[in-house]
């Protein structure tokens, strides 16, 4: 159909394996182009909002939830699915009332839900899970659509993480969930929770005046997508052990653990909806060892439409030994380059974890070597950031961790640091 | 199905299979694919990798004899190090002319194996026809040049033709396949090529301004020109060439040492008998 967009997947790798060689790395950019307009939409899209209206946004918060909900609404296009949420201890519909449903957007029921969500007010705890277990209830009435979420909360969840993380996982990959944290009091790992089981961004509003942008631009973003679902589906050789599958850019996922078996050689990797974007993954595959001059095919990867069966778009991840150690010792800029970025990501994880329990001497060794890498690998907002977490003596080197840190600046950091940079096109 | 039919196990994914199935149910592999060369599944896929242990299986390419029925013979075999032959050749006899044409794909180029075999097969035709060694040559490098989608994504390959009639031998070249005579092992051309071994001269759209060599001599005495690639003469230093065996068994056995040596590249030898040699 000339209205679905066309695929691309480009494989950058370097295939050559030294003798002794086990580990290929390559980078998949998947890229969406061409036929898609946001006139001409081929699956029904459906959105649910959730506003978290529990005590702690009372003041001035609810005002800036209510009128980022708001433009959320409006930002809808005619004829999508929709309903808002408040959340509290529970999930209550804002919009339509009565019964958990979503309704076609119109002018006179986007009036309507407007009415409805200044009408909200602050009280009562906070449940994601509850929340996004009515958000799926409603969303899965409608198969075929384009399923998204958009979550807004300021404070830390008082479910238990059993309870949470089940709900998380009964979800996973059904609907996708962006969201957003608001205020200083919020805890960035349960929206990175939220945001690696339901294959989404979670974001930090630093000015809740800013919340209504925000709102707007993931409207809009979801608003774009005209392929439902499309699953990376990795062959690997029956000797071979697939060791991971990352989405490295735009932020870092790692969806190794969201295989569904396909056969015993193959998994699919759910990647959620698509719209005019390029994505890039990062596969590695341990292969068996080989002799010189023979060449594999290490990996096989396809994108497919999980709905149809169609392929979209494929190519293969190679091996070849040698032992021309100018071959084998290649490494390719874009495998380095991502590899890099998820380094940064976890030293920054492992220092802001081990700050929270008091382990000054691992916080300060990763924070430092972290503001390092950042400043390296010409992350300057990042490096910024861990500026003023971390602080380096320049006449000796030594590192040690700022007393007073603005916690926004925490977070900041925190919920940042899952966000790549491309490599520049001169870099290759 | 009945429960009476024979089981068998998918190559791919080993699930239960009843004979006269034409696909695999459990991973939809299609029944009565090729046998890999390596793991011995029947799973070779048409892209030529087996989607069992993944091995890209070897093609008639790997290694190929051939021999005329004056004696003249040729063998090209891809080595111990290379994972395919981008080395193609040509022998092919026309009335009482004997036409001989190496290609040796540019390794840093993409699709090399294609570049070479697209070449030989063009030049080969037109010099068996008549065609001068420029003609051929241009046509060979149009059709390489064809293959290219850029400047940056352009197939490559050297090239050397030899047209052996009874009184006269002509040699073109281009790049450093070489031709040498036997049984004395005089170099008959001269390498585009620098101090350091990188060619200056190839077929191929990235090509500037490449002339063809044209060398036309008469043979004196009876005996062998050889025409070889790099993968045969960067073995030669001190080598003392076979002197017995028809040139068949001389080629098989030029390849052996060169294999014995190393084979870090990809070798083709063609012999052709000389002067009262011919039969």
């Amino acid at each position: 159909m000339s209205d679905q967009p066309a695929f691309t997947l480009n494989i950058d790798q370097n295939k050559y394996l030294p003798l002794d060689g086990r580990e290929v790395h390559a980078i998949l950019t998947v890229g969406s182009t061409g036929g898609v307009t946001t006139q001409v939409v081929s699956s029904e899209a459906a959105e649910v909002i959730i506003v978290d209206t529990s005590g702690s946004m009372s003041g001035g918060k609810i005002r800036e939830a209510r009128q980022a909900a708001a433009t959320a609404v409006r930002t809808l296009r005619d004829g999508v699915l929709f309903a808002v949420i408040a959340g509290t201890e529970k999930a209550g519909m804002v919009y339509p009332g009565g019964s958990p449903r979503l309704v076609k957007a119109t002018a006179a029921t986007k009036a309507e839900a407007e009415r409805a969500i200044g009408r909200l007010l602050a009280h009562g705890g906070t449940a994601i899970g509850e929340w996004l277990n009515l958000a799926g209830h409603m969303l899965a009435a409608h198969p075929s659509a384009i399923k998204h979420a958009l979550l807004m909360t300021d404070g830390q969840n008082n479910e238990s993480d059993d309870v949470f993380s089940s709900v998380l996982a009964g979800w996973s990959g059904r609907f996708v969930v962006d969201s957003l944290g608001v205020g200083d009091d919020w805890v960035p790992a349960e929206l990175r929770k939220v945001a690696d089981a339901m294959l989404g961004t979670f974001d930090f509003v630093r000015n809740q005046t800013d919340l209504s942008e925000y709102f707007r631009r993931l409207t809009q973003t979801s608003m774009s997508k005209t392929v439902a679902e499309l699953s990376l589906r990795v062959w690997v050789p029956q000797t071979a052990r697939l060791k991971f599958v990352k989405q490295v850019s735009p932020t870092l996922l790692d969806l190794t653990g969201k295989r569904a078996d396909v056969n015993p050689l193959t998994g699919d990797y759910p990647t959620g909806s698509w719209g005019a974007e390029e994505r890039e993954y990062h596969v590695c595959v341990e292969v068996p060892p080989g002799q010189i001059g023979q060449e594999i095919r290490a990996g096989w990867v396809k994108l497919v439409r999980p709905d149809t069966g169609d392929v979209v778009a494929s190519g293969n991840v190679l091996a070849q030994w040698t032992d021309d150690l100018a071959q084998s010792t290649r490494i390719n800029g874009k495998v380095a380059h991502y590899t890099g970025q998820a380094e940064l990501h976890e030293l920054i994880q492992d220092g802001l974890s081990a700050r929270a329990v008091g382990d000054v001497d691992t916080a300060t060794a990763r924070l430092a070597r972290a503001r390092e890498l950042a400043a390296e690998t010409g992350r300057e907002d990042t490096a910024r950031l861990l500026e003023k977490v971390v602080e380096v003596d320049p006449a000796t080197g030594t590192a040690r961790l700022r007393r007073n840190v603005d916690k926004a600046d925490e977070i900041e950091l925190d919920t940042g640091s899952v966000r790549t940079s491309r490599l520049r096109k001169e870099g290759f | 199905m009945t429960g009476n039919e024979k089981v068998a196990s998918c190559p791919v994914c080993e699930a239960p299979v009843l004979a006269g199935d034409i696909y695999c149910e459990a991973c939809g592999h299609p029944m009565g694919a090729p046998t890999c060369a390596s793991c011995g599944a029947g799973a070779v896929d048409a892209e030529g990798y087996c989607e069992r242990c993944g091995l890209r299986q070897p093609t008639g390419r790997d290694h190929a004899e051939t021999v005329l029925d004056n004696g003249a013979a040729a063998v090209t075999d891809r080595g111990l190090r290379r994972s395919r032959n981008e080395d193609a050749m040509a022998l092919m006899a026309s009335g009482d002319t004997i036409v001989a044409v190496v290609c040796d794909g540019v390794g840093s180029s993409p699709r090399a194996d294609e570049a070479s075999a697209v070449a030989v097969e063009t030049a080969a035709t037109a010099l068996a026809r008549g065609a001068s060694q420029q003609e051929a040559f241009d046509l060979a490098g149009r059709a390489v040049a064809k293959l290219a989608t850029s400047v940056y994504d352009a197939p490559a390959c050297t090239y050397v033709a030899a047209v052996v009639e009874p009184d006269r031998i002509t040699l073109g070249w281009a790049g450093d396949t070489r031709a040498y005579s036997l049984p004395d092992g005089g170099l008959l051309t001269e390498d585009d090529a620098i101090e350091t071994g990188e060619i200056t001269a190839w077929l191929g759209a990235d090509a500037e301004g490449v002339t063809l060599h044209v060398r036309t001599f008469t043979p004196h005495a009876p005996g062998l020109l050889l025409v070889c690639s790099d993968g045969l003469w960067r073995y030669l230093d001190g080598y003392a060439f076979p002197s017995a065996g028809t040139p068949l068994e001389m080629a098989r056995e030029m390849l052996r040492h060169a294999l014995d040596s190393g084979g870090q590249d990809n070798v083709t030898i063609a012999l052709i008998p000389l002067g009262e040699a011919r039969e």
